[in-house]
């Protein structure tokens, strides 16, 4: 392999019942470009156990999640899906993402579609942001909705746990959460949607080192997510 | 290289880049859109951290008038104000926002009243071409139309998707001050399924229903139970972006998302 190559480490999560397809390369024309030069996949319960590492062909354009989960194990339980991928630069000549599309089967939710978490770019000067992206930052609508939300957190981190604090703001009040998760673990964090009368006005995220994060919105009563978004990083 | 080239082209005619932040704009019969806007990403920037901010945006309809314009004002960095939008015609479009907020990212959220989407804006540019060039570009892209093409300055390619009970749709945006002719080609296991070129005013946008570029019946569908992906190729006689829009199984009657792309 050529040490030419450009690295991305980034994560999702797959939940059961949904149709979640990957974007493995950004669609361009010229042909040459249209493969990665490796692509492992591995899959990690809750807990961080390593539940498999199936093979996955980095000449694919779109990765079936469901397909790929089902296929490799039998949990029924949220799973995170770690995406390492060697590629030519020209593969992402923007800042390097994959992209991915979900919705779940007979939900009468919009389907979503998001930019996956680049969690460790591997060749800083070309994730877009060079400065520290392990403080971020998410705002909400103010008004009521039928709907709850939560910080979807796992640690890609090999060796050592990874603390973080979750700040939810309340009108001019903050309610402060501590979060430890052991390398590959990871968790849902609930976001009580009011406190004291206030609504869920913003969330922060501050920890050691770059997790993988989503803002989640579910629902109320079917928890169909709604919400499925990166946090921004104060340091730009 | 490309970029260069391109750079220096626009030197050459005399095109102009203002930088400008936009977002995209759907109201539909029980869909509300409404933006939320803050500065709180540069609440630790000592230039950018003190209020109070203000910000005018300006709400493009589909034909590209300028429909509504809203001022807004914020006091602190950790305030943030939602902008209910108002009716416009064609039912989208896309908003631009100038003054202090341009330090953060701005979301636009879709609702229909039980729960929202969300997605943020885009810092992009708009593009000014002087009237000579704009000229020139109408008599070429007259031509080009004739044989239902365009002059292909500006590509872009998306993955669309197809689902049971889900799709993409876009909505093309026009960021330019000339009339836009965007060809959209949309192709399926290494074949063109069809095409259709599409003339977008200045300023303007279009939603487009991607099945209505073939028969759709035409297009393998994949397993009946999941999704496929299309390829969706976009080429423009100008600067323009593009916005995926997510519907369920009511389509563009039920709730929808809205979201960036690369």
């Amino acid at each position: 392999m050529s040490s030419s190559l450009s690295a991305l480490l980034s994560g999702t999560f797959y939940e059961n019942g949904y149709d979640h397809r990957v974007e493995i390369i950004h669609q361009r024309d010229a042909g040459a470009h249209r493969r990665l030069e490796s692509l492992d996949v591995a899959l990690y319960d809750g807990n961080g156990a390593l539940l498999a590492t199936p093979a996955v062909d980095p000449g694919l354009e779109i990765l079936d999640l469901g397909a790929l989960v089902r296929g490799a194990t039998d949990t029924r339980e949220r799973v995170m899906v770690v995406l390492d991928a060697r590629y030519d630069e020209a593969i992402f000549p923007y800042r390097p993402h994959h992209y991915a599309y979900f919705h779940r089967a007979g939900s009468t939710a919009a389907p979503l579609y998001y930019a996956v978490n680049a969690t460790l770019g591997g060749v800083p000067d070309r994730v877009g942001a060079t400065n520290i992206n392990n403080f971020e930052t998410y705002v909400f609508r103010q008004r009521p909705f039928a709907e709850t939300y939560s910080l979807l957190l796992g640690c890609l981190a090999r060796f050592v746990p990874v603390q973080a604090q979750v700040f939810a703001y309340y009108g001019s009040k903050r309610v402060a959460r501590d979060v430890t998760l052991a390398p590959k673990c990871h968790a849902e964090i609930p976001l009580p949607a009011e406190d004291g009368g206030e609504r869920l006005a913003r969330v922060e995220v501050k920890a050691l080192f770059r997790l993988l994060s989503y803002v989640v919105g579910r629902r109320a009563g079917t928890g169909d997510l709604v919400l499925f978004d990166h946090l921004f990083t104060y340091a730009k | 290289m490309t970029g260069s080239l391109r750079s220096f082209a626009r030197r050459l005619l005399g095109v102009a880049r203002h930088p400008t932040y936009y977002l995209p704009w759907i109201i539909r019969p029980g869909l509300e859109c409404a933006l939320v806007l803050s500065n709180v990403e540069a609440r630790f920037k000592p230039e950018y951290a003190s209020g109070p901010f203000r910000a005018s945006v300006v709400q493009y309809d589909a034909q590209g008038a300028a429909a509504h314009v809203y001022a807004v004002s914020i006091q602190t960095s950790t305030d943030a104000v939602e902008l209910p939008l108002k009716p416009a015609a064609g039912g989208w479009g896309f908003v631009t926002v100038t003054g202090d907020f341009a330090q953060s990212d701005l979301y636009v959220t879709l609702s229909d009243g039980r729960d929202y989407t969300a997605t943020h804006g885009r810092g992009e540019f708009v593009e000014e071409y002087p009237r000579m060039i704009r000229l020139l570009l109408a008599a070429a892209r007259g031509a080009a139309s004739l044989v239902g093409r365009t002059i292909p300055v500006f590509t872009r390619n998306q993955y669309v998707f197809v689902g049971p009970d889900s799709r993409s749709h876009v909505l093309l945006m026009n960021l330019s001050n000339v009339t836009n002719s965007i060809r959209a080609v949309l192709g399926a296991d290494g074949r063109v399924a069809g095409s259709r070129l599409l003339r977008l005013p200045p300023m303007g946008s279009r939603l487009v229903d991607v099945a209505t570029l073939v028969d759709a019946t035409s297009l393998a569908p994949g397993q009946p139970s999941t999704s496929a992906a299309w390829r969706l190729r976009l080429e423009g006689n100008a600067w323009f972006n593009l916005y995926l829009v997510g519907a369920g199984p009511l389509d563009l009657a039920g709730p929808l998302s809205l979201m960036h792309v690369k």
